[in-house]
């Protein structure tokens, strides 16, 4: 169910320079690469996002998830290409007809069950406790720590974004923005030891209201002056330092970056109308800084949007269509605008999630579980495929732990790598991104070109 | 100021070291206490009300701090219910969400109960419910709430967490009311959601802790789960037959204002009865109530050693530091475990325990010390000492959350609006240390907050203005009056913003930076220069850091 593994087995062979090497020299990029990372917390029940649509399989998903279940007449037929032609082995919820279009256009794939994991783990090994496990597996801050950082049983806490912006700080250093900015605030994903994430509102940053940097501007051009000075004075305790750090972060970027989305809206060069909410908006700011990279000098560029709303314990057949509509539509919008900027080839956009959720139901919802299916679109995917392996979605079959709760067959760690080497990391340095990497054969899914 | 403290430290140990030697047997009585200054009476407000006012500093300074406590522990609980149900219903439920956040501001700026009110606002960042999201339109659900912690904020945790397991704002945020026994012909298995969060973020944690906070560690140094997904299951299935008393049916009933504040009631027939795997290796047997397995199920909990460090720690963080020593947090969960009388859980007497505490009044400041401020406090803290006012006389601002990152009840998630454990990079997190404060100190927040203050000080002052958009009868004013009387000299100005905001312990650079200012505004703008000086020390590091 593996594609493009021939392409993936090349690019593995092929040589890079370390960053320890490449740093050495600052080469700067020769091109401009995005990632967009989607966040959707709470633990999005992505098994009703993609449904297994052959009749055994389809009968397994729905005998597990009883009332939770897609009716089979409602799901939205897919045609991955690694299937047999026409055979529809799946579909997608009835709510998400814009992602149905990307994945038959080949501009989208999934990556499925997916999920935290050290080292490849069975069911036998799970409860021998023979393998090493993510800690704290089913709880919700835990396991997004896990995804956004990859960490295992290590203290660390940097993100694997975090890792990568540092892996390339000095490729990118005419950059007039961080590689990594945040519209869904603070997040373990970009947290680094070298370089600091730019936080910035859902419509963009927010200017000093009160203070300006233009001499010409009187007392508003003095106060600003001197609430600079009062920043970077020098402070006794480390919390007063780590305040004032920020807002001299804040200061020193929301001139130039709310000047870059004024020239993308003053451009018209983004005429794709976005959903309204908060996972549009942002990717809207997102197509607006990207419309402008020239401008602000970028060259990398990791973007960090999320919505919420997933933790479905309660009314999730009514909640549920409302969600992965607003992922479908929002994606789709974004992609399109990428599109019309003409660098749909280098912008790639991606979903992770708490985890998965528990197959069985607890009367109206699910609980929190493990391996669950991710979303990845861009003019780089191989799309229109399947990456992974799909499991039989029965209780108490070889991939279930209780519940429901499937065991990852693919690991963050290799959903990340795979990311990681299109952004540009070289393969030798793709352990310090993911690093559990390693421990699988495969370090490269196959699903970017 | 550091100089000042450090010297003040220095003939303390003199004093100490001169007295050295005596081995009792004087008939002298004790010398007369080391007068309380306004600084250290500052710090000392600041950790447990509201923000610290000269008035109430005065108040510390005669009294001294432990009978300051014990009259503050004696204040009744100023309630939010009673006033969101005196407010005719509006059309929509959500829309009392304003007049439940103007309550808790007026009970924050006004009320006597100060401590109690520092101390339900810290529990309710601990035991978290939240107007975001599906108790948006259950405003009665949240001020009852609220009540619940400010009434039991000096009370037993094991009636605490009695009470916020019953209440229905946290049987329906994490959905536990309309939880049903297993059914495996629909595979219906019950819901995990309270049996989680109330065990990982409400008492225990996720890992063995010793009594200092301290991880505990097992012959392969590695931490030691508290629970296991059994033991998770084993409380979800004690959670099942809780719904709204008097509903009519089990699940999906109206949430009517009077069912949003009465205790969650059992029907039996949706409880199951089955054995059920607790905490450390305790079953219960089969055949049990409802009432009896949810009363067991809970003393395993409140009983579980890990309960003391972990309130003890979160506590300590709200009101005192961010990074207590290990002998800080001993010494508190000690209290917990032990009041002194033999009683397990006395929180009156925890609370006491960490403001009385050596460490939160370290003579010698160390660059450890303190926290940052929470922005709430910051803007509350500055309302208290001008009078801050709207026309109407209420504070509805239910958007709170927006411009300060929080808000009474108003966290995105049951994870609050930081963790306790974020670490921002850099020399913090370098230095193995916390500071969850700063995970909302965004640059867009900051700014949001900058901005709110300059809007504040210079245009929603007595003297009001629409620069910052319209004023209502809902804007709420300070009042500087007092500063521009003298707003005509300079060093008069500071030293009176100063002693009313930090005690008039003002950094050479902030008073040489608000002075320079102040020198390009003529004397004629009293207005003017009253904000400034305002508006440079509530916007400045010093300000946002709570020592």
């Amino acid at each position: 169910m593996t594609g493009a593994s021939a392409a993936a087995a090349t690019m593995a062979a092929t040589p890079g320079l370390t960053y320890a090497q490449m740093i050495g020299g600052g080469a700067p990029f020769d091109d401009y690469r995005a990632l967009v990372c989607v966040f959707l917390f709470g633990g999005n029940d992505s098994y009703n996002m993609l449904v297994p649509n052959t009749i055994a399989e389809y009968n397994a998903y729905a005998a597990s998830r009883q009332n939770l279940a897609i009716a089979q007449t409602d799901l939205l037929p897919i045609n991955p290409v690694s299937f047999a032609p026409g055979s529809e082995p799946f579909g997608l919820h009835p709510a998400m007809t814009s992602l149905q279009q990307l994945f038959e256009s080949g501009s989208a794939s999934f990556v499925a069950n997916a999920g935290p994991l050290i080292e490849p783990t069975t069911k036998d090994q799970f409860f021998s406790q023979s393998v090493a496990l993510p800690p704290q597996l089913f709880s919700h801050n835990d396991q997004q720590d896990q995804w956004l950082s990859l960490r295992g049983t290590n203290q660390s806490k940097t993100g694997w974004a975090g890792r990568m912006a540092d892996l390339i700080r000095n490729n990118v250093a005419g950059q007039q923005m961080a590689t990594n900015a945040s519209l869904f605030g603070t997040n373990t994903f970009q947290s680094a030891d070298e370089t600091v994430a730019y936080v910035m509102g859902a419509t963009g940053p927010l200017q000093f209201g009160f203070m300006s940097s233009d001499p010409g501007a009187g007392l508003l051009y003095t106060q600003g002056q001197a609430f600079g000075r009062i920043i970077d004075a020098q402070y006794a305790s480390i919390y007063e330092r780590g305040f004032a750090a920020v807002q001299r972060r804040a200061i020193d970027s929301a001139e130039t970056v709310i000047a870059a989305i004024q020239a993308a809206e003053n451009s018209g060069a983004i005429t794709t109308v976005f959903p309204a909410g908060q996972l549009g908006t942002q990717l809207e700011t997102v197509a607006k800084l990207i419309a402008s990279r020239d401008q602000l000098q970028m060259q990398r560029q990791i973007f960090f949007v999320a919505t919420g709303g997933f933790d479905s314990h309660d009314d999730q057949n009514q909640n549920q269509p409302g969600l992965l509509a607003n992922i479908s539509e929002s994606i789709a919008a974004f992609h399109a605008a990428t599109v019309e900027l003409d660098v749909e080839d280098a912008v790639t956009t991606f979903t992770q999630s708490d985890f998965g959720r528990t197959l069985t139901s607890n009367g109206d919802g699910t609980d929190h579980a493990w391996g669950g299916n991710q979303i990845v679109v861009g003019g780089s995917v191989v799309g229109q495929d399947i990456y992974g392996t799909f499991p039989v979605l029965e209780i108490g079959g070889d991939d279930d732990v209780g519940g429901g709760r499937m065991i990852p067959t693919t690991s963050a760690d290799q959903f990340a790598g795979t990311l990681a080497k299109w952004f540009g990391i070289p393969d030798v340095d793709l352990d310090i991104v993911a690093p559990h990497i390693d421990n699988f054969a495969q370090r490269d899914l196959g699903f970017m070109v | 100021m550091k100089t000042r403290l450090i010297s003040l430290a220095a003939s303390l140990l003199f004093g100490i070291a001169g007295c050295g030697g005596g081995s009792g047997g004087s008939s002298q009585p004790p010398p007369p206490p080391v007068p309380i200054t306004k600084a250290e009476a500052y710090q000392f407000l600041n950790q447990s009300t509201f923000g610290a006012t000269e008035a109430e500093a005065q108040r510390v300074i005669n009294m001294r701090y432990e009978a300051w406590i014990d009259d503050q522990l004696q204040q009744a609980a100023s309630l939010q219910l009673p006033h969101v149900q005196s407010v005719p219903p509006p059309q929509f439920m959500f829309q009392l969400q304003p007049d439940r956040v103007d309550i808790w501001f007026r009970n924050v700026l006004h009320s006597d109960d100060q401590l109690r009110q520092r101390v339900a606002f810290a529990l309710s960042e601990i035991m978290v419910v939240s107007q975001l999201g599906v108790l948006g339109d259950q405003p009665y659900a949240l001020a009852s709430y609220y009540d619940v912690l400010a009434r039991n904020a000096f009370g037993n945790y094991r009636e605490l967490i009695e009470e916020v397991t019953l209440h229905p704002a946290m049987g329906v945020y994490l959905s536990m009311l309309g939880n049903e026994k297993p059914d495996p012909v629909r595979n219906i298995r019950p819901d995990e959601n309270y049996a989680r969060e109330l065990m990982q973020l409400f008492s225990i944690g996720l890992v063995e802790l010793n009594q200092d906070g301290s991880v505990r560690l097992d012959a392969q140094e590695q931490p030691i789960p508290t629970y296991d997904q059994a033991i998770i299951e084993g409380f979800a299935h004690v959670y099942t037959g809780w719904t709204y008393a008097g509903a009519p049916v089990f699940q999906g009933a109206f949430p009517t204002p009077t069912r949003q504040v009465i205790p969650m009631q059992l029907w039996p027939q949706f409880h199951d009865t089955g054995e059920k795997t607790l905490l450390n290796g305790v079953t219960l047997p089969a055949g049990q109530t409802g009432d009896q397995d949810l009363a067991d199920a809970l003393d395993n909990i409140f009983n579980h050693p890990n309960v003391g460090p972990f309130i003890a720690i979160r506590l300590i963080q709200r009101l005192v530091t961010s990074n207590p020593s290990p002998d800080y947090v001993s010494r508190v969960a000690g209290v917990f475990n032990d009041n002194g009388a033999g009683v397990r859980g006395d929180l009156g007497a925890v609370v006491k325990a960490i403001l009385l505490d050596a460490e939160a009044q370290p003579a010698l400041r160390m660059e450890l010390d303190g926290k940052v401020k929470e922005p709430l406090l910051r803007l509350t803290q500055l309302w208290r000492n001008y009078d801050a006012q709207s026309v109407s006389g209420r504070y509805p601002y239910d958007f709170a959350y927006i411009i300060f990152g929080q808000g009474p009840l108003q966290s995105p998630s049951v994870f609050n609006f930081f963790s306790p454990f974020y670490a921002p990079p850099g020399e913090i997190r370098d230095s193995g240390l916390v500071a969850p404060e700063l995970e909302i100190a965004t640059e867009f927040l900051n700014t949001y907050i900058t901005n709110y203050m300059f809007c504040q000080t210079f245009f929603w002052n007595q003297e009001s203005s629409p620069d910052c958009g319209p004023i209502t009868d809902d804007t709420v004013l300070i009042d500087t009056t007092e500063e521009i009387a003298v707003a005509g000299d300079a060093d008069a100005l500071i030293d009176m913003v100063a002693g009313k905001l930090v005690a008039g312990q003002i950094s050479t650079t902030l008073r040489t930076e608000i002075s320079g200012m102040l020198a390009l505004i003529p004397a004629e703008q009293a207005n003017l220069r009253a904000a400034e000086a305002i508006y440079l020390l509530v916007t400045s590091p010093e300000y946002a850091y709570q020592q």
